[in-house]
């Protein structure tokens, strides 16, 4: 019935019935939450467990009571929260974290937007090689990388002690697959914004920072959110080059770092493990949720040709 | 425009300053410091913040107090070891490389062979009186020189559930370090526990992924008169899958066929009092005298029995010791002042105070109450202690023992060691080729 | 260390100007110009990154290529010897023996064959789900996208309890409602596999789905009004409208994920240990070169690796290109 009066009228879509609609609605609802419970379920575990003492916890496996917090207890649910914040001075390490990470970024952007913007607009004698050279050194893995990075940051540019952050931000700096983003999607600016502004007499760095930089906000913003997360979850590297603090000066590690020497320590127990791993997500969590935006944007602008 | 490139520039000529400032001054490691005291530097292998570091830290305090006059310093530096890279072991080797290392670092025993024969280790043997080596319960020896000294001894045992082998009729009276169980009464009392419908004993058959299992398991392969390499630690072709040592991995292949310990226990069931035995190194007893209270209130409800033997008596040992290094410091006399003071009575004992391992020494007298788990540790270091297998293939050595372990529920043994000692003899053949 | 980067440097620079002279040798047969002053201002703009990266990619990555060459034992860095190709025979020797390599081999393909599908079909049908207006769709795709903040780590010690064998594992607690009895998932050749690719394929979906997300958006709705007035029913404008649109984010997606996949490492070192039936092929090259401290193999195997990846990344490329 529907099919042959939208031949004979093309513009016809018939309705759907309120009550067809509900119906779906309410069915697209109660698959969504069954599927966002399959996708969550582990970290309901997990925020479970850090409402618990070492002993609910042991008794609560096996059983349903695995997924509630402890609500047995409800006054000593958050102790776990308290142990890990106040003896392990977990925020000097959180700090440390959003410092290194708001330095990374802004120098990731002017280094990588710069040579992402020359790659895509600019010409020069050897552009060929550099070209040829993103594209592979995308490709190649970086964990053997770890040892020869080693000696060069330690013995051949000798950061040592203090000096070791600049040993742990330069590399974080420096992303061939930030440049690849830029490239595409500053190759979608339409030449047009350029050449106006030539015309007024901006030069290449006056186009690049007053006409391109503006343009780039969902870019900047993709390229900021890996950034964080990227350094905010690296603990391997830092490990390996910082040391560790003095007697009462403040200490150098980030915090995923200090998470896996934190969980290391005797008398630590799975609630409290499960505390720190969940504090140290919950930033991660809000950036993701509050540039999500951003990111899909950003994708989707930079056209993604590989 | 102009300016902004201008103050690129600059930047970038600043970082190159600071770069070549920093390449190329840096600190001159002589050995002295600026009051003329002669610096030795030793490396810890723990986070500052823990216990056991700020142990290390009094006793080097001392140190630098005691021996002010004679303008000899100690320096310490913590690096702990973080899980998997084993980033303790890089920052050594760094060092190495970079001509810093430390006088006197920690190690993990059984890297004593790997270690001394890469030449990172000095020789001791001569350093230190054999008077003084009696006095330790291991010492860490590789082709008969002396490359370490421990900084405590780590033992292990069958903690019990007091309560469960009351149920169970079970009367352990008499076993002793001295006088230990063997085999088959160990199975017996296995036996005893199912039958009351509790799991027999938690054997660890599932800490396969780092040095728990092999660690806990390997005495029962020297208990049956098994072995796993020659004393070159070249050869494991006839040793490793000899017929006693099929015979240790036999009994604790029987233990899971029998349904006395399995893979499926839970890393707390024992402390939630659903296992009768628990195999486990002293760090457990500071658990059970403070976490678990619901099933442990206190010492009257658990206790410690030895390793059972076979064809002779074995338990475990070895841990973290101090060598010193074969740095640029040529002149040892300072550096051996410290590992003296740091292995010294008075040293072990204040560590091992604060970290409730055992002593090193056998002259630490903590006067352990006879029956107490820590006099039967204690006791059967003296009596029963044998050390894991010395080889420059030790992490393959371990690797493998993991394998075979995990393994035994549905393999044969004779196959499963069959693989491993292939594994591990063409692992070795590799290294013999490398060292020459 | 010093002098060997300063050849590397000077290697890198002629290769440079090689192609830089190369260039300006075409441009003048087609009459074209560099402007001197735009170069040079691109070369400026460039300096920074190419310093870094020279610094802090080429390098560790040429030197890794270095050691493959050499019998480098971590224990002993200043006894470092070329040893040219022992390390590759010794390879495919360990090869042929079917022993743990390839063993690690077969596992990497068997997840590669199984998450890349599973991870991107996932993502797609959770990207059309939640590609709606509406709070409720807005709430999903946080749902969905939870998992991926959770870093590899710990999602595998996470996954760890949930397949616990025994009845203290979650899994076997929840199918023990059911009278299914328990089951060690991980420790089952026939199952661990299989486990730990669901698992990564669900810690990673988020990811891929918000970039097709981003990929949908670049779909012009007149499309599907065009598709609609034909008469198209939600499939066919699946198949005629966005599927194609989503083609080169498609793309981009199966060479990523495939390229993760290949190097998968955390799951098995966390989750099993150094099993036969759940080496992968990196955790091989991580045992060898960390645990075993044979540095100079381990860059063999490695540069064998970033080989096969490059390859079948290239075939990748052309593949899909071609349809187009």
């Amino acid at each position: 019935m529907d099919k042959t009066l939208s031949k004979t009228l093309p513009n016809f879509r018939p309705k759907k019935t309120p009550a067809k609609k509900t119906v779906k609605e309410i069915i697209y609802h109660v698959v969504g939450i069954v599927l966002s419970l399959i996708f969550l379920f582990p970290i309901i575990y997990m925020i479970a467990t850090s409402t618990k003492s070492e002993s609910a916890y042991a008794s609560s496996l096996g059983s349903v009571n695995m997924f509630l917090p402890d609500f047995a207890n409800l006054g000593t649910m958050l102790d776990n929260y308290k142990n890990v914040l106040v003896n392990y001075d977990i925020w000097k390490y959180a700090l440390n974290s959003f410092l290194y990470a708001i330095i990374v970024i802004v120098l990731n952007v002017i280094i990588n937007g710069l040579a992402g913007y020359v790659m895509a607009k600019l010409v020069f004698p050897g552009k060929k090689l550099l070209s040829f050279l993103i594209i592979f050194l995308i490709v190649v893995p970086v964990e053997t990388s770890i040892i020869p990075l080693y000696s060069i940051v330690k013995v051949m540019l000798g950061l040592k002690q203090q000096m070791s952050v600049i040993g742990v931000i330069l590399p974080a700096s420096i992303s061939i697959f930030n440049i690849f983003l830029f490239t595409q999607f500053f190759e979608g600016i339409p030449k047009e914004y350029e050449e106006a502004a030539r015309i007024d007499g901006a030069n290449t760095m006056g186009v690049f920072m007053k006409v391109i930089m503006p343009l780039s906000k969902p870019i900047i913003a993709t390229v900021a959110v890996f950034c964080f997360i990227g350094v905010w979850n690296d603990y391997l590297w830092p490990s390996m080059i910082l040391p560790s603090a003095d007697e009462g000066a403040w200490p150098l590690l980030p915090i995923q770092t200090a998470l896996i020497s934190i969980q290391s320590i005797e008398g630590i127990t799975t609630g409290e493990i499960m505390a720190s791993l969940i504090i140290t997500s919950i930033p991660i969590f809000i950036i993701y949720v509050v540039a999500q935006k951003y990111i899909v944007q950003g994708f989707g602008t930079a056209g993604l040709k590989m | 425009m102009k300016k902004l490139l201008t103050s690129i520039l600059t930047i970038f000529l600043a970082m190159a300053m600071v770069f070549g400032m920093t390449a190329c001054g840096g600190t001159e490691d002589t050995g002295t410091d600026k009051d003329g005291n002669t610096v030795v530097k030793i490396m810890f292998h723990v986070d500052k913040t823990t216990t056991e570091a700020q142990a290390y830290q009094k006793r080097i305090n001392a140190f630098n107090a005691a021996y002010k006059d004679q303008k000899i310093k100690a320096q310490p530096m913590f690096k702990a070891r973080t899980a998997g890279a084993s980033g303790y072991e890089t920052e050594l080797l760094n060092n190495q490389i970079e001509g810093t290392l430390a006088d006197i670092v920690t190690f993990d025993a059984p890297n004593t062979a790997a270690y001394a024969k890469s030449g990172l280790l000095y020789d001791i043997s001569k350093l230190i009186p054999q008077e003084t080596q009696n006095k330790f319960y291991s010492l860490n020896k590789y082709e008969g020189k002396l490359y370490g000294l421990p900084i405590q001894e780590s033992s292990a045992g069958f903690f019990y559930n007091k309560k469960i082998f009351a149920q169970a009729g079970i009367n352990v009276d008499g076993i002793t370090a001295e006088n230990p169980w063997d085999f088959a009464k160990f199975k017996e009392i296995c036996g005893k526990i199912k039958a009351v419908g509790k799991v027999a004993v938690d054997m660890r058959i599932d800490a396969v992924k780092d040095e728990t299992a092999p660690y806990l398991l390997y005495p029962f392969i020297y208990a049956a008169g098994g072995s796993f390499t020659d004393s070159t630690g070249y050869k494991a072709e006839g040793y490793y899958n000899s017929a006693q040592t099929a015979r240790g991995f036999q009994f604790i292949k029987d233990l899971i066929s029998a349904g006395y310990t399995s893979y499926e226990i839970g890393a707390t069931d024992f402390f939630t009092g659903k296992v009768g035995m628990y195999l486990s190194s002293g760090w457990t007893i500071p658990d059970l005298d403070n976490k678990y209270k619901a099933t442990f209130a206190s010492r009257d409800d658990w206790g410690l029995l030895p390793y059972p033997k076979d064809a002779v008596a074995a338990s475990a040992t070895g841990s973290w010791s101090y060598a010193i290094t074969n740095n640029h410091h040529k002149d040892k006399t300072a550096i051996v002042e410290l590992l003296n003071w740091m292995t010294s009575a008075e040293s072990s004992k204040a560590i091992t105070d604060a970290t409730g391992m055992i002593p090193a020494r056998k002259d630490v007298n903590n006067n352990y109450a006879q029956g107490t788990p820590e006099y039967t540790l204690l006791k059967q270091l003296e009596v029963s202690g044998k050390e894991r297998p010395v080889t420059v293939a030790y992490p393959t050595f371990s690797t493998t023992f993991n394998q075979i372990i995990s393994g035994l529920g549905k393999g044969e043994v004779s196959a499963l060691l069959a693989s491993a000692t292939k594994t591990l003899q063409g692992e070795m053949d590799r290294l013999q080729k490398l060292h020459g | 260390m010093f002098n060997t980067t300063l050849i590397i440097l000077a290697v890198f620079i002629i290769v440079f100007l090689g192609f830089a002279v190369y260039d300006l040798a075409v441009a003048k047969k087609r009459k074209q110009v560099y402007r001197a002053k735009s170069s040079l201002t691109a070369y400026l703009m460039l300096l920074p990154a190419v310093i870094l990266a020279f610094l802090f990619i080429l390098l560790p990555i040429l030197y890794s290529l270095g050691y493959a060459f050499t019998d480098y034992y971590l224990l002993k860095p200043n006894e470092i010897n070329f040893v040219w190709f022992d390390n590759f025979k010794d390879f495919f020797e360990e090869l042929s023996t079917k022993g743990t390599l390839y063993n690690a081999i077969k596992n990497t393909l068997v997840f590669v064959v199984g998450v890349v599908p599973l991870q991107i079909g996932l993502a797609l049908l959770l990207s059309l789900f939640v590609n709606r207006d509406g709070v409720g769709s807005k709430i999903f795709k946080v749902c969905f996208f939870a998992p991926v903040v959770i870093s590899l780590s710990v999602t595998s010690f996470l996954w760890l309890q949930i397949l616990a064998p025994g009845e203290n594992g979650l899994l076997n607690a929840l199918l023990g409602i059911f009278g299914i009895p328990p089951h060690d998932w991980l420790k089952d050749p026939n199952t661990a596999m299989p486990c730990i690719i669901i698992l990564s394929a669900w810690q990673g979906c988020g990811y891929q789905m918000l970039i097709f997300l981003s990929g949908l958006s670049n779909i012009r709705k007149e499309l599907y009004e065009a598709a609609s007035l034909d008469g198209a029913n939600g499939w066919r404008k699946f198949w005629l409208v966005t599927w194609p649109g989503l083609r080169s984010t498609f793309v981009y997606i199966i060479i990523t994920v495939f390229i993760g996949a290949c190097r998968i490492l955390t799951q098995p070192m966390l989750m099993t240990g150094y099993m036969d039936h759940t080496v992968t092929l990196s955790y091989y090259m991580y045992q060898q070169g960390y645990v075993y401290r044979w540095v100079g193999y381990s860059s063999a195997v490695a540069l064998l690796m970033t080989i096969f990846i490059g390859a079948i990344t290239l075939i990748q490329r052309r593949i899909f290109r071609e349809e187009k």
